[in-house]
């Protein structure tokens, strides 16, 4: 056996080649974070001048808040709602995809071109798609009026960030589940149907257990992601409304820390956001991460 | 018998082909139409080089594969537009396509659960069949953790689980060493007398369609070349094909030319009487050629191959390839010129253009059994 310092034998070499990323890594990453929770324990003035330590006197008025719980709220719909439809989705194109239907091929490359487009151009699109009055539900609303609109009715706001997520979510996950689903070799099915399971069992049976690792890796992604790049759909569709229906909490904390300037109480909010999702990210290895076989 | 032997018994089912064929557009026939019927319990072996549509033939009978156009008669009932489940077949795959995420158990037991088999049903018959393949200790295991010859192990009693009328191979000890496939081939035989049923095994492995076959099926391009018992296949083969197929090293075809009397070499060398007049071809088999008992044939030596048991010479007569297999034990000088002669009764005479056997071409038929196979 061929040991890897053989091949590397300069000391510093490997360490140099590190630095540059371990640096960005640095100042783009951990020290944005650090910072953060540092703030929270500080009082900042809005327009300046100083700050001063409050210990967790932040903590307790952002947990007091009514609001921050409610963002919370929705920010745990949209969690469980949009990333579950944004794997699910994804899930039942990438098998009937592998099932080699008509137009499969091409439709497997169309299917990743959304990946390319920027969230807040998604938010546009999908702010005109739904819009009540041009919009794809336009027809809907001239039959029953009012059956229909984003803009008063928060719901039909919710609906539509879902909408637009599930669908910006599609290309990469699909890639992840169709490249899952194309690596279990045909005689597996062909084994499956001399077994006497059909198409429906076969997917159940032999193709979910056998996607697992897949299924898992963008469970987990889907999971911590949803939350923070919900931003850009919030930012262009909805602006948080109506009446605060759509402010999931990482929409909060933007508008509280630069519209409401009020940047500790913000601070507070991202030191909490980041430590649910870190425990989210936790909860999923421990729970799900280790029953998963990895065996072909 | 002990009570195991007779735990897994299948009704064995004949199977008829029926003019069925294989073409995936009108330029690329796979198969074209066949006629074929295996007996009840009858352990056939479908042989033949890759591509020859063997393992294409087998996927029709099990339905994983349509028919372009004839029967397949499973048991008295034509089963080619059945599901693969309704045909009674069941399969052993050559890469044994075991469900990695499943146990022995439950990998085995998994055509019953289909079924709708009671889970105390399931348990009792999974514990028979393991007992019958030496598997009772791996029964909580994943395939992962199993050797190659277990695995293959499984893939069987997967198949036997369910007492099918047909068994299908293809191809299932390929994957496995030299050592392993010998041992499996064993217990293969060993297995297909006790449960009985209608086996189809599928290979391009000579060896494994000698010891294993009650009859072999030799196909070339979708074509039967031969259909008979190892030992006529192996002493009166149909085709050039065949007696080229068969042997280790494969049989000797010399393309000779009659003139009325003798059959002579392209160098004018006398090789046997025939009262035929034309192009021929002649095979002889290596260990059947006599070296210096005073035979009128020169040739040099050019190779030769220790393999212990015996010896293999190479040489050329006329331009053409001429293996000779040599008992163990025989001395031979390879500097000097050989003489050989080539027994009267030993030889086989096919046509020269179509390759087909000429039967009797040599007065009296061709000894039944002069060598066993080893």
């Amino acid at each position: 056996m061929s040991s890897e310092s053989s091949l590397f034998s300069h000391r510093w070499l490997p360490a140099l080649l590190l630095a540059p990323m371990i640096l960005l890594i640095l100042l783009f990453f951990y020290v944005p974070v650090f910072q953060a929770f540092y703030w929270s324990f500080f009082l900042e003035q809005p327009f300046g001048g100083g700050s001063e330590f409050v210990g967790f006197e932040n903590f307790q008025r952002v947990l007091g808040d009514p609001e921050f719980w409610a963002a919370t709220g929705r920010t745990v719909v949209f969690m469980l709602t949009a990333s579950s439809l944004a794997v699910v989705v994804p899930l039942m194109l990438a098998i009937a995809a592998d099932r080699k239907i008509g137009m499969s091929y091409p439709a497997r490359n169309i299917l990743v071109w959304p990946k390319g487009i920027a969230g807040a151009s998604i938010g546009v699109v999908f702010a005109f798609i739904f819009n009540p009055f041009v919009g794809l539900m336009a027809p809907l609303n001239a039959l029953f009026p009012g059956l229909w609109n984003p803009g008063i009715d928060g719901t039909d706001a919710f609906t539509t960030l879902v909408a637009a997520h599930v669908w910006s979510g599609i290309p990469f996950n699909f890639v992840i589940l169709l490249a899952g689903l194309r690596s279990i070799p045909p005689t597996m099915y062909q084994a499956a149907a001399m077994d006497g399971a059909g198409p429906w069992r076969r997917i159940f049976d032999v193709q979910l257990p056998l996607i697992m690792p897949q299924l898992f890796l963008t469970f987990v992604l889907e999971f911590t992601e949803s939350i923070t790049s919900v931003f850009a759909l919030i930012d262009t569709i909805t602006g948080g409304g109506p009446g605060g229906s759509t402010s999931l909490l990482v929409y909060k904390i933007y508008v509280d820390g630069f519209r409401g300037f009020d940047l500790s109480g913000a601070s507070t909010q991202t030191a909490i956001l980041m430590v649910f999702v870190l425990l989210l990210a936790a909860c999923q290895f421990y729970f799900l991460g280790r029953r998963i076989n990895y065996e072909r | 018998m002990t009570a195991i032997d007779t735990a897994i018994r299948a009704a064995a089912a004949e199977i008829d082909l029926i003019g069925v064929t294989k073409s995936y557009d009108a330029k690329n026939t796979i198969i074209p139409p066949i006629d074929v019927t295996l007996r009840p319990g009858e352990f056939t072996v479908v042989l033949g080089p890759s591509g020859c549509g063997k393992s294409t033939l087998l996927q029709m009978i099990a339905g994983l594969e349509r028919v372009s156009g004839g029967k397949i008669v499973i048991g008295g009932r034509e089963v080619q537009d059945l599901e693969p489940k309704h045909r009674g077949c069941a399969m052993v795959f050559q890469n044994y396509a075991l469900y990695p995420h499943m146990t022995v158990a439950e990998n085995m037991a998994y055509s019953l659960k289909v079924a709708g088999v009671s889970k105390a049903e399931r348990a009792e018959r999974v514990g028979t069949v393991a007992k019958m393949l030496g598997l009772a200790d791996f029964l909580t295991r994943k395939p992962g953790q199993l050797s190659g010859g277990q695995r293959q192990r499984v893939a069987i009693g997967r198949a036997i689980i369910r007492e099918p009328g047909v068994l299908l191979f293809d191809e299932p000890l390929s994957n496995l060493d030299a050592q392993l496939r010998h041992d499996m081939r064993v217990e293969l035989a060993e297995l297909h007398r006790r449960i009985g049923a209608t086996s189809v095994f599928v290979t391009h492995d000579q060896v494994e369609a000698m010891t294993l076959a009650d009859r072999i099926l030799i196909l070339n391009k979708g074509h039967i070349e031969q259909f008979d018992t190892p030992k006529a296949i192996y002493h009166h083969p149909a085709s050039v094909f065949v007696a080229k197929f068969i042997g280790s090293p494969p049989m000797n075809i010399l393309q000779v030319e009659g003139d009325g009397s003798v059959l002579r070499l392209a160098d004018g060398q006398a090789v046997a009487n025939y009262a035929g007049k034309g192009k021929f071809q002649l095979g002889i088999r290596p260990e059947d050629i006599a070296v210096n008992e005073g035979g009128s044939i020169k040739t040099e030596i050019r190779y030769r191959e220790d393999l212990g048991s015996h010896e293999i010479l190479e040489t050329k007569i006329a331009e053409q390839n001429l293996r000779i297999a040599m008992p163990f034990g025989v001395e031979i000088d390879t500097t000097q010129t050989l003489s050989l002669s080539f027994p009267q009764t030993r030889l086989h005479l096919f046509e020269g253009e179509s390759g087909r056997a000429i039967a009797n071409a040599f007065g009296d038929a061709q000894p039944a059994s002069v060598k066993e196979y080893q």
